[in-house]
């Protein structure tokens, strides 16, 4: 019997409250297929967030989770992973909320190499707050009363960044072809580090325009390769349209190094003034 | 990635079978649910039924395949004419201002290319079971696509296809 069959059983009572068409459904819908294909347990398996449209994921899973602060999935989620590393830990959120207020730390999660899984839901918008230009969002676009001639500014290149900063596995996925995406998030559960895909998913309500994707969107026209310069002069050639695995190498991990333990209340005794 | 019509054991062309029938199910449930979030209650209305047609055929083929172990397929190690299982309606097809007739037209879609996905393999399997089994399916998905079009054309004699929005959601700040 397939275990795809279970997939439902990793989501929650909570119906979603997404716009009808949103993007992000595909990859509510991808996550619980990848997580039944890999029959992860429930209660070995958290899926960590910031705030956003993207990431009210985690109310939508039965398993652990936690919907944090704006921009502050990665830092919590890398908590997580240094005090449970046998946890399988998926972080998420928005394009805002991953390469805005919380660029720096997507800079330094790459860096870091945890073994994690880092799903960024990008639209190119702040959904939530009704449609204002995000990092990713390209310089002419017009239609936020906040930039009503565009932001004049270079779009932030997540993939490219990942690569800079020493992510291990990065990848573009499309919610349009869910498919390719649950393939993508099984790999990247199931590679040893830090593992980045960053998913190109319509805002049909901002961002109508992007209901194109559909007829945009191409596979990466190359193999992946573990070769940084390879990736590098591949990602700086593509137009940020294409789906496939990039990048994927055996970087080494940072796992929690051996310390004494110090208990809650000797740490406290420390701050005492 | 294997193509469907050159699957030569009937357990895995039945496993397959049903994944597109739970996969058909369970996105009209999210669909579905979605609706109901968005307080439509005649198009959740619908979506709900037909997830339960889909989930009523997933047990018809399991009842097919009493006895037998089936093996453990993804949709994802096929190769399909769509980005999903035939039956299996994109999360991108509907949105907030869908009308029950669209939502029957989406159905109808996916039983069409259910239907075509059936008849090829009838047509085009290397075994003789399969092809039966095959043939089978494509008469019950002709059935559906019947079925549906009569309720589409009895639909659009009573309703509009329309819907206006004198406050739409994405004025934007
Ligand atoms: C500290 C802080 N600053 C600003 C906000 C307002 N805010 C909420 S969500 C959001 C951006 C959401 O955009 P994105 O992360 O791209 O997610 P989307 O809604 O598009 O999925 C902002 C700026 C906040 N909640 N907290
Ligand atoms: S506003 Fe955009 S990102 Fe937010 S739920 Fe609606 S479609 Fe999705």
């Amino acid at each position: 019997m397939t275990n795809l069959a279970k997939a439902k059983s990793y989501k929650s009572d909570i119906k979603p409250i997404w716009c009808p068409g949103c993007g992000d459904f595909a990859v509510l819908s991808a996550l619980t297929k990848a997580f039944a294909f890999l029959d992860l347990a429930k209660q070995d398996l958290a899926v960590i967030s910031g705030i956003g449209c993207s990431s009210r994921l985690p109310a939508y899973f039965s398993s652990y989770g936690f919907h944090g602060i704006h921009g502050r999935a990665l830092p919590i989620a890398s908590g997580l992973k240094l005090a449970r590393p046998e946890l399988t830990v998926i972080a998420s959120g928005g394009d805002g909320d991953g390469f805005s207020i919380g660029g720096n730390h997507f800079i330094h999660a790459c860096r870091r190499n945890l073994d994690m899984t880092y799903i960024v839901m990008d639209n190119e918008v702040y959904g939530m707050t009704k449609g204002q230009a995000s990092p990713t969002t390209q310089p002419d676009w017009a239609s936020s009363k906040l930039t009503p001639h565009g932001t004049g500014v270079r779009p932030f290149q997540p993939a490219a960044i990942a690569l800079a900063s020493g992510a291990s596995f990065i990848a573009r996925a499309f919610s349009g072809d869910p498919n390719g995406m649950t393939k993508l998030i099984i790999a990247a559960i199931q590679h040893p580090g830090f593992s980045f895909i960053q998913v190109l998913s319509p805002c049909p309500t901002f961002r109508p325009e992007q209901k194109l994707w559909k007829h945009q969107v191409e596979a990466f026209p190359h193999e992946p390769t573990d070769d940084p310069v390879k990736a590098a002069t591949r990602l700086y050639t593509d137009d940020g349209m294409s789906s496939g695995l990039i990048f994927q190498s055996n970087y080494p991990t940072w796992n929690k190094p051996e310390v004494a333990q110090t208990s809650v209340k000797q740490f406290e005794e420390e701050f005492v003034v | 990635m294997i193509k469907p019509e050159s699957i030569e054991d009937l357990e895995t062309f039945l496993a397959l079978a049903y994944l597109l029938e739970i996969e058909s199910s369970d996105r009209y449930t999210e669909l579905a649910d979605n609706m109901q979030v968005h307080n439509d209650p005649e198009v959740e209305q619908l979506f709900r039924k037909l997830s339960e047609y889909s989930g009523k055929h997933a047990s018809e083929i399991i009842e097919h395949a009493e006895g037998m172990v089936l093996p453990n397929v993804a949709s994802w190690d096929f190769e399909w004419q769509s980005p999903e299982g035939p039956e299996t309606t994109a999360f991108e097809f509907v949105e907030y201002q869908i009308t029950p007739v669209k939502v029957l037209q989406l159905a109808l879609h996916n039983e069409i290319r259910g239907h075509d996905f059936y008849a090829h393999i009838a047509e085009q399997s290397p075994s003789e079971e399969i092809r039966k089994l095959a043939t089978e399916f494509t008469d019950e998905e002709s059935e559906h696509v019947e079925l549906l079009k009569n309720w589409i054309a009895e639909m659009e004699q009573n309703k509009g296809n329309t819907r206006d929005d004198m406050d739409p959601p994405n004025m934007p700040e």
